[in-house]
């Protein structure tokens, strides 16, 4: 054996001085007993270490190995689950038209409410504009008044009536007033 | 010897107090320890907890003001006690340790690949049998970066014992396996 076998593990292990580190060195450049040595010192301990590393590797995965089925069928899951009830992705579903809603099966099961307004407008005519041609429909109420209660006595000849055609609002006041002979 | 197993100067000065050098101490040797504890026959679960209670043991040995000198070899030590420690039946969790399942590893590689790696691991894998408890405690350790008189702290034996039994070990396994 080379005599600087001992001076060979000290210089791997960088524990030699730099001067002395240098002579183990140049020995190496010479001596291909020692060459060979430190060479198999790497190749045998990177192969060493890759074996251990690969058995660490192949334990861990055996390890997750009976879990992975079922992880993966989770996050499978979890992943449709996200994609259908993402709310930026729903797919709206189209709201029923209105006239079904309005349709006479579902106004016939309802009760129906009284209409003020319709009622009225049966009893009495709105009246939103003047109209020259305006006329009730028909006439609701008469009532007959003295034509000395409306004009002064005298304004008025003897022997003419007049026919008052009077609109009454929702709230009783009147809308409008029409005199006719 | 790889360059990477070659030791490295450790930053060990703020250790109990700066969670950085804890930090860079751990991502050093974790894996190291960790392949060491499994050559020793434990398991990946078994290997995992050892290294955390020795960084935990390491961490109240500073804050007590113990030693910074060799934390290297006194992590493995620690290691090594508490792999000793969990080993009840350590000669069958040993044999079943040295005879990994190489068929799932490689996948990425080509089916040549796959073939030739898993063909050179049970290869190394048979050679690794052949060696004593010692010859494979110390080739590892030397590996993992320690220095032989470390590996002699470590195993408790003389450090001409350990440089001896790293030679022997490495024309052991060259010859098995020509690498």
């Amino acid at each position: 054996m080379c005599d600087f076998s001992v001076r060979l593990v000290a210089w791997m292990d960088r524990e030699l001085p730099d001067n002395e580190a240098a002579d183990v060195e140049r020995h190496l450049r010479d001596c291909s007993e020692c060459q060979g040595r430190v060479d198999a010192y790497e190749e045998v301990g990177r192969a060493f270490v890759g074996y251990w590393d690969a058995a660490m590797e192949v334990k861990t995965h055996r390890r997750l190995s009976p879990w992975l089925p079922l992880l993966s069928g989770a996050a499978v899951a979890a992943a449709v689950l996200f994609i259908v009830f993402q709310p930026g992705s729903v797919k709206q579903i189209p709201a029923p038209p209105l006239v079904a809603v309005a349709s006479p099966a579902i106004v016939l099961e309802t009760e129906p409410r009284p209409d003020k307004r319709v009622h009225r407008r049966h009893w009495i005519a709105p009246m939103k504009t003047p109209d020259a041609n305006w006329a009730l429909p028909e006439p609701a109420i008469q009532i007959a008044i003295p034509l000395e209660a409306m004009f002064p006595p005298g304004a008025v000849p003897e022997g003419i009536t007049f026919i008052a055609e009077v609109s009454m609002a929702a709230d009783g006041s009147v809308q409008g007033l029409r005199l006719q002979r | 010897m790889s360059g990477d197993s070659l030791p490295l100067p450790l930053p060990l000065a703020r250790f109990a107090a700066d969670s950085c050098e804890a930090t860079t101490l751990y991502r050093e040797l974790r894996k190291p320890l960790l392949r060491y504890l499994l050559c020793l026959g434990l398991s990946a679960d078994e290997a995992q907890d050892v290294v955390q209670d020795a960084f935990v043991s390491l961490h109240q040995h500073l804050a007590a003001g113990g030693p910074q000198e060799n934390i290297r070899s006194w992590l493995f030590r620690v290691a090594h006690n508490g792999a000793r420690n969990r080993q009840h039946s350590y000669d069958r969790r040993f044999g079943k340790a040295l005879h990994p399942d190489f068929d799932s590893i490689a996948d990425e590689a080509t089916p040549e690949q796959a073939v030739l790696e898993k063909e050179k691991f049970r290869r190394l894998g048979k050679a690794i049998l052949l060696l004593t408890e010692s010859e494979r405690g110390c080739l590892l350790l030397r590996a993992g970066g320690l220095r032989y008189r470390e590996i002699a702290e470590v195993l408790g034996i003389p450090t001409s014992t350990v440089s001896e039994t790293v030679d022997r070990t490495v024309k052991k396994l060259a010859e098995k396996c020509n690498v």
